[in-house]
């Protein structure tokens, strides 16, 4: 494998990790907060990436109005899924039945997409465009990185650093942090655990609709682009389902093994990647790395 | 400060506390003893709201309390400790006394709270030593001081305390009653604590109640209680008047 090669394989693969790895975040959060694995974690990527063709196709709002309105669009997105999806079934007897829901809304979000915007895949272009009007790209020695995937990468990292500065250092974020890890205790402090709840969800869904917005020019968007959640959860689950940094790193991963697969046995890529998972199920169940919260006998 | 009267609480169909009359004294120690599933733990859940309750519950000047969600009666000054300590555990000591700090501070607020932290520290050094462990990894007794700590954090005016004494060793518990009664002789604090140490709860309080299946059976001045028959019979046992 020549150097260039190499070079654009691993980009390509870091990107597409990051993309994962912020859905996977967004994972953590949710399951932290409310306990519960949100299946509509990828459809919520997808909507993002429609509001965004809408707004960016449509309405042909430039970048600077784009982002603030995106915003907004993406905020309500997460605090209506909040109050239809969890909220009502929090007190539920069995907490399966707000999973289930989380699946049920999966598919709703994509038939109301396809309802709302028709079921033709729109293309978006991609965010660096060279004087003709296609794809830019970085010329490195022989390899061509195109921007999009470079600004992916550097767009992820910002969110999860910017994030996990959120609940380490912020006031709020670390009542955020005591609501998600002890909801009683921090309630009877005063803690008002609906405010915490809905933030996390508007953060998770905001989080989801920068991916769509990432991903839309590579991918095109379509009602399908929700199926690579499916990478997140191989990659929180590598992790070890405990920590950010562990999902990050194991969705960094999926994405690297992912984009090298391609060039060995391309029609199989899918299969590397879960093979990939059952391996690490197989051979380190707990995943790479453990929670901060640990076991005291 | 406190007045309580036929109150009654529920989880779901079953009635834990069937028409409880009581009253918390300002700057007193009030000890609740009773046997375990004797409704101790839901009375304090009905004063700080954390479950499903009815009557009435006075405080101060003469507010009812008995509707108000856990947040409104964290904010109005009384702040309930919750048994088995509750610390969260992903936190460091600081950040959980931090936590404490949320009903007067405000999500976004800017107020300082170093004083208070330090008048925390003051009261429990061991908590200082390990201000950046995690609190998972603190010992029982570390635990208990830090959920004190954190209430104390809150500008508490009436503190309710469940079982502090519980799974710790007896040197521990000696020590963790000293800096009660610290707490409200120095600090000025009405503390209602429920124990079922019953001996040392007496010992320490200026009042008591008696809990049986829901119902107050017996309440006194806690030298009274402590002579009262019944009592030594089901909770101070035969060797009450031993030293
Ligand atoms: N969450 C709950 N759901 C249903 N019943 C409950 C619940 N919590 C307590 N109870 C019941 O209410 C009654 C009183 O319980 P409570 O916890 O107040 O007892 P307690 O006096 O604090 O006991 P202990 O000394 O063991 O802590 C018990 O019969 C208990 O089974
Ligand atoms: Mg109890």
């Amino acid at each position: 494998m020549s150097p260039s090669l190499f070079l654009s394989l691993l980009v390509n693969g870091v990107a597409m990790g990051m993309v994962y790895a912020l859905l996977g975040m967004g994972l953590i959060l949710l399951v932290r907060a409310v306990g519960i694995l949100n299946f509509a974690q990828g459809d919520l990527m997808m909507f993002g990436a429609y509001i965004c063709a809408c707004l960016l196709l449509d309405f042909e709002l430039p970048l600077y109005l784009l982002i603030p309105i995106a915003f907004i669009w993406f905020a309500l997105l997460g605090v209506i899924f909040m109050f239809t999806i969890y909220w009502p079934l929090r007190k539920a007897t069995y907490s399966q039945a707000t999973i289930i829901a989380t699946m049920g809304a999966s598919i709703i979000l994509q038939e109301v997409a396809k309802i709302i915007w028709g079921s033709q895949p729109r293309s978006m272009p991609h965010l660096v465009l060279n004087s003709e009007g296609d794809p830019a790209v970085l010329q490195i020695g022989s390899a061509s990185l195109q921007w999009q995937y470079l600004i992916i990468i550097a767009v992820g990292a910002l969110i999860i650093f910017l994030i996990t500065q959120l609940f380490e250092k912020l006031y709020v974020g670390k009542m955020m942090q005591a609501a998600c890890q002890d909801s009683y205790a921090a309630n009877l402090l005063g803690v008002p655990s609906i405010l915490t709840i809905c933030a996390t969800y508007i953060i998770v869904a905001i989080v989801c609709g920068i991916c769509g917005y990432l991903v839309a020019p590579v991918f095109m968007v379509r009602s399908t682009l929700g199926t690579l959640q499916l990478r997140a959860f191989a990659g929180v689950v590598i992790g070890g389902f405990g920590s950010i940094k562990g999902a990050v790193i194991g969705c960094l991963l999926v994405g690297i093994v992912e984009s090298f697969s391609t060039m060995a046995f391309s029609g199989y890529k899918d299969v590397t990647v879960f093979l990939l998972l059952i391996i690490f199920l197989v051979f380190r169940p707990t995943g790479l790395f453990k929670g901060k919260i640990g076991d005291k006998a | 400060m406190i007045k309580i009267s036929n109150l009654h609480a529920y989880y779901g169909t079953i009635e834990a506390l069937k028409g409880i009359n009581m009253e918390i004294r300002k700057g007193q120690i009030t000890c609740l003893i009773g046997s375990n599933g004797a409704g101790k733990s839901t009375l304090l859940k009905s004063i700080s709201g954390a479950c499903n309750r009815s009557g009435s519950i006075m405080y101060k000047d003469n507010a009812d309390i008995s509707n108000l969600s856990p947040q409104k009666v964290a904010r109005l000054g009384i702040t309930h400790v919750p048994e088995g300590r509750h610390v969260f555990p992903g936190l460091t000591v600081k950040e959980n006394l931090e936590v404490g700090t949320i009903n007067w501070h405000g999500f976004f607020g800017r107020k300082p709270y170093q004083k208070e932290m330090e008048e925390v520290f003051a009261l429990f050094p061991r908590l200082k030593e390990r201000e950046n462990q995690l609190s998972w990894s603190l010992s029982g007794g570390e635990q208990q001081m830090l959920a004190i700590g954190r209430a104390l954090m809150s500008h508490p005016e009436v503190l309710l305390l469940d079982e502090p004494s519980m799974g710790l060793a007896p040197l521990v518990i000696a020590e963790l009653f000293e800096k009660i009664v610290e707490i409200n002789k120095e600090w000025g604090l009405t503390i209602l604590l429920v124990e079922q140490n019953a001996k040392l709860a007496m010992k320490t309080a200026d009042y008591t109640y008696v809990l049986e299946r829901g119902n107050i059976t017996v309440e006194g001045p806690s030298a009274e209680v402590r002579s009262n028959d019944m009592v030594i019979k089901s909770y101070l046992g035969k060797f009450a008047n031993t030293k």
